[in-house]
């Protein structure tokens, strides 16, 4: 008898630990693919370009949950359709992440819009520091040749041209801001032959 | 037999797992903006007043109000509370130069937005307010001489306009300050009677 109820209360401890385990195998396990996606940083609404991605929708309301929610976590006050649109880039158009000993080179098309802005940040969002005190490129800034073509360089020394200085840092990515651009439907389907490429060069 | 039995066992435990996983993703991103939405409107409300129109320091590396913000843009933000009154907006425009503004919740989302471009006969006016506020609005108006505003409802009593212009060579930046100072973002009562 006394066998019999101890066994009983060994099986309902085993349900409960059971339960317990898989509660916070659960829990823990949701936690971190939240973590995951959020800290990747790709919604279902993000566009890619070469090495650009946008998300066309991030400033309306019509949001999805996710990029709702990575855009929450970086703290960003994405643009709004009617403002313009953003692009990131984290590495070059071969698909190699940016190394700041190397020299890189902007070029080509930049889609249609009012202004841009090319700006070189943390992959936090701050500001990376330099001597030159040049945190990026404007649409009027960059030098342009005679039919209009342009190369952005960025290297960790000054280079002639439109020189984007890359600072003392570990890494960096690159925003590209269209105010008032052509693109703002949101069905935009985006050709990598429409935004600028970035090819490495030498290395230190 | 009683190998299937702890096989079932721990199929069913795994799928218990999965379930709770699922469930509490879900949550999470559901839950997280709500959750920065307070940190965020925290912090904005920490350097500028409801009802006021505030110029944010330019982002330094060691410091920014708003990650990810665009150097070349002179940045301000008016919060609101339209519990104490609607909020209007108004802007006389330079042609031809940029100025941006979105209508956000306190969590940052956008429920209204338009630049310079929208200006009509060089001017911007726009009210924000609650829609028991655009009743009384509406019900006020005279319909000889429609008013001009553009009445936008906000989804929830707090939030904040964000006004950007844009110093296109970094010598403009005290230009693209003066274009933002001449914006004005005021508290005003809407007769409750």
């Amino acid at each position: 008898m006394a066998i019999a109820r101890k066994r009983g209360y060994s099986a309902h401890a085993t349900i409960l630990g059971k339960f317990l385990s898989a509660g916070c195998l659960g829990v823990f396990l949701g936690l971190f693919v939240t973590f995951v996606v959020v800290e990747r940083g790709k919604g279902f609404g993000a566009i890619a370009a070469g090495p650009w991605t946008g998300w066309p929708r991030s400033g309306t309301s019509d949001t999805d949950p996710y990029t709702r929610a990575i855009l929450a976590y970086s703290g960003e006050m994405s643009l709004s359709e009617s403002e313009g649109m953003s692009f990131v880039a984290h590495g070059d158009s071969n698909g190699a992440e940016f190394d700041p000993a190397c020299d890189y080179a902007l070029k080509g098309e930049i889609p249609s819009a009012r202004y841009w802005t090319l700006t070189l940040l943390s992959p936090a969002g701050a500001p990376i520091g330099n001597t030159a005190g040049r945190p990026g490129f404007t649409s009027s800034e960059v030098l342009r040749a005679s039919d209009g073509q342009f190369e952005i360089t960025l290297s960790r020394h000054a280079r002639p041209g439109n020189w984007l200085p890359i600072g003392d840092t570990s890494k960096f990515i690159l925003v590209l801001r269209l105010y008032d651009s052509a693109l703002d439907a949101p069905a935009t389907a985006l050709d990598a032959a429409n935004m600028p490429v970035l090819v490495r060069s030498r290395c230190e | 037999m009683i190998q299937i039995d702890r096989l079932l066992a721990a199929l069913l435990w795994l799928l218990g797992v999965l379930a709770i996983a699922g469930i509490t993703h879900i949550v999470a991103v559901f839950a997280l903006p709500e959750i920065v939405a307070k940190d965020t409107f925290a912090r904005i409300s920490e350097l500028a007043k409801p009802g006021r129109l505030t110029i944010l320091p330019p982002p330094r590396p060691d410091k920014q109000v708003m990650p990810f913000a665009d150097p070349a843009m002179v940045q301000s933000v008016c919060p609101f509370d339209l519990s104490q009154g609607s909020l209007r907006l108004h802007a006389d425009i330079e042609v031809g130069r940029l100025l941006t503004f979105s209508f956000r919740t306190s969590a940052g989302q956008v429920f209204y937005s338009m630049t310079d471009l929208a200006a009509q006969q060089g001017k911007i006016d726009a009210i924000v307010l609650t829609a028991a506020q655009l009743e009384i609005v509406e019900a006020e108006d005279d319909e000889d001489d429609p008013s001009q505003d553009l009445r936008l409802v906000a989804p929830e009593p707090q939030g904040f306009v964000i006004v950007s212009a844009l110093a296109l060579y970094p010598g403009d930046r005290a230009d693209a300050e003066e274009r933002i100072k001449s914006v004005v973002c005021a508290v005003e009562q809407v007769a409750q009677d």
